[in-house]
């Protein structure tokens, strides 16, 4: 995977605390699919010393956009920084999400189920996209369940719209979209479609009790589910086993697996939730 | 003027004095991608130990002021997966393998030394005495916190292997210089220093320790100037070579580091740097004497004047390792 020096040509904050960049890079643009990440070095200096893992809102052959939120020491670093800024990028890493295969069976079309929450809505954007891109799927069949604690937090709203994929927003403050969770469409939606002959393909990006419902939610149902999954991570590529996330027991008992490179995307059966 | 580079430790030949440290390079495959693996001096591998350990719960690393904390807990194959899977594949790079190893008791680093015996395709093998992230029960204790232990540990391993024999230590110790003797004494080729420091970060929310073991090892720029002290130390007390392991980084400012350990450094650019630039040591071993390198090497750090004046005489060559200057003061190789 390659090393590359992106120029930051966009860094506009689209909410607060959030903001969208762009980062000509078109060795690793164009290598770029959803799901995927790139960790971005923010600081010349040892402090700080890490790398960041980003995942993108979107990718073409030539720039790759991010929305972020500045939260910490890397995140603040990354708002201040000027348009014409270099940034060194590793990637594109991780395995990224399967994308939908023919089935096959005929009648109904394939659905792809999208739930996002908070800032791992973006990728679940960059996966529509690639999705209406390839022409298998028809956006009406590509249905988003975004959620979040309020409207403040809702992403990528108006461009799903722009997509015209079927939209369902929650927010728990009830600020916009229907009041709750987001599980709780989710819900009636799976439930729905439980006899369909078309198959449902479930993908999950956002916080881990979101997560760990939506997988309690596909697992009572028998639907498969993707899900994203973040960790903190040192090297982003496997070598140091920092970013383990512990996968449901077999016979060998605990066993773990690197979210930078086995993942970030998992089976939600494989992982064992707390 | 040609410059030399090379450097022995033990029996062992590295044709430059860079080596990347265990645990920052896994068994090499994930590297490849990022340069010519044989530009390296010498690979040490991730510690394994008799059987696969899956490590220790997540979180495992948190980063802290110009450094890291790991907790990994010495997640490996076990040694018959690693004979199997992990070091042919290693003969690929054509340079020095180091495997280092790891066990609770003696008996148990003597089987794992004497079952890699049997094998082919690496060259050394480092005693890991110095891991602060797994747990220890019962009678059983960081090895590097003794010296009897380590001249126990150093002593049985040494009767098993012909093969160049290095001592990892840490440095949670008070006297660093009785470690690195206590290896010596017992048949040690070199000694590497250091490892880890136990340390801890609290997250503010939960108010708990961030990591899951709540506490890791310390690692990074930060830990440098007790390395650097740490190898001093060491140098006044043994003859062997030392190789120093501490907050190595491309950033031009580890010529301290190499001055002291006259055998290599180990984790340049690799550790830290490593994973803060997805490079690992980018050897490219430019001989380079300016005559400020010369200078800088002959002013010393602070040894005593035997020491410096051994020092004066012994001076090579400087050579430019991937932006950082290492000078080593060698006997005339």
């Amino acid at each position: 995977m390659p090393i590359e020096q992106g120029i930051l040509v966009e860094n506009t904050p689209v909410a607060p605390d959030y903001y969208r960049l762009r980062l000509h890079l078109p060795k690793i643009a164009r290598l770029c699919r959803p799901g995927q990440f790139v960790e971005l070095t923010l600081s010349q200096t040892h402090d700080p010393l890490l790398p960041r893992p980003f995942s993108f809102m979107a990718a073409d052959s030539r720039d790759i956009w991010i929305l972020y939120r500045a939260l910490g020491k890397g995140t603040g670093l990354l708002a201040k920084m000027r348009l014409d800024a270099k940034i060194r990028v590793l990637g594109p890493l991780g395995n990224g999400f399967a994308m939908p295969a023919a089935s096959g069976r005929g009648g109904a079309a394939d659905q792809m189920v999208l739930v996002g929450g908070g800032v791992g809505i973006p990728p679940l954007h960059h996966l529509a996209a690639a999705a209406i891109a390839s022409k298998k799927i028809a956006p009406k069949n590509i249905r988003v369940f975004l959620g979040s604690r309020s409207a403040a937090h809702l992403l990528c709203e108006k461009e799903f719209k722009k997509m015209s994929v079927s939209l369902t927003l929650v927010t728990e403050d009830g600020s916009k979209g229907s009041k709750g969770l987001v599980t709780q469409p989710l819900e009636r939606l799976l439930r729905a479609s439980a006899g369909a002959s078309g198959r449902l393909w479930v993908y999950a990006c956002g916080p881990v009790p979101m997560l760990s419902a939506v997988a309690a939610l596909c697992e009572k149902v028998g639907i498969a589910c993707q899900v994203s999954l973040e960790a903190m991570m040192a090297c982003g590529f496997g070598a140091c086993l920092g970013c383990a996330v512990e996968l449901k027991p077999q016979e060998e008992g605990l066993r773990y697996a690197t979210v930078c490179k086995d993942g970030p995307v998992f089976d939600s059966k494989d992982i064992l939730w707390r | 003027m040609a410059v030399k580079l090379g450097v022995t430790i033990g029996k062992i030949r590295l044709k430059n004095p860079v080596l990347v440290a265990s645990g920052t390079f896994g068994y090499g495959k994930e590297f490849e991608t990022f340069f010519d693996l044989k530009k390296l001096g010498g690979i040490v591998t991730k510690t394994i130990t008799l059987k696969s350990r899956p490590g220790n719960p997540p979180p495992r690393i948190v980063e802290t002021p110009a450094g890291m904390l790991n907790a990994i807990g010495l997640a490996n194959p076990g040694v018959e997966a690693f004979i199997k899977d992990k070091l042919p594949p290693l003969a690929r790079f054509k340079v020095p393998v180091i495997v280092s190893i790891m066990g609770y008791s003696v008996d148990e680093l003597v089987r794992l030394s004497g079952r890699l015996e049997g094998a082919s395709g690496f060259d050394g093998i480092e005693l890991n005495l110095s891991c602060p992230n797994v747990a220890y029960h019962g009678p059983a204790r960081v090895f590097a916190h003794d010296a009897g232990l380590i001249a126990q540990a150093v002593k049985a391993v040494r009767k098993k292997t012909r093969r160049t024999l290095i001592a990892k230590l840490s440095p949670d110790v008070s006297d660093i210089g009785a470690m690195a003797k206590a290896a010596e004494d017992n048949g040690a080729d070199a000694v590497s220093l250091v490892n880890t420091f136990m340390g801890m970060k609290i997250d503010l929310k939960s108010r708990r320790p961030f990591l899951a073991n709540k506490t890791g090892g310390l690692s990074g720029p930060c830990i440098r100037p007790i390395a650097v002290r740490m190898v001093w130390q060491a140098r006044q007390r043994v003859r062997i070579p030392i190789i120093g392991i501490g907050g190595i980084s491309a950033s031009g400012s580890s010529v301290d580091a190499a001055l002291l350990s006259n055998a290599g450094i180990s984790g340049a650019t690799s550790g830290q740097t490593g994973f803060a630039q997805g490079t690992a040591a980018n050897a490219t071993a430019q001989a380079d004497q300016s005559p400020d390198a010369a200078k800088a090497a002959e002013t010393g750090t602070g040894d005593d004047p035997e020491e410096q004046n051994k020092k004066k005489k012994g001076i090579t060559l400087a050579a430019k390792v991937s932006r950082v200057t290492v000078l080593l003061p060698t006997k005339n190789n």
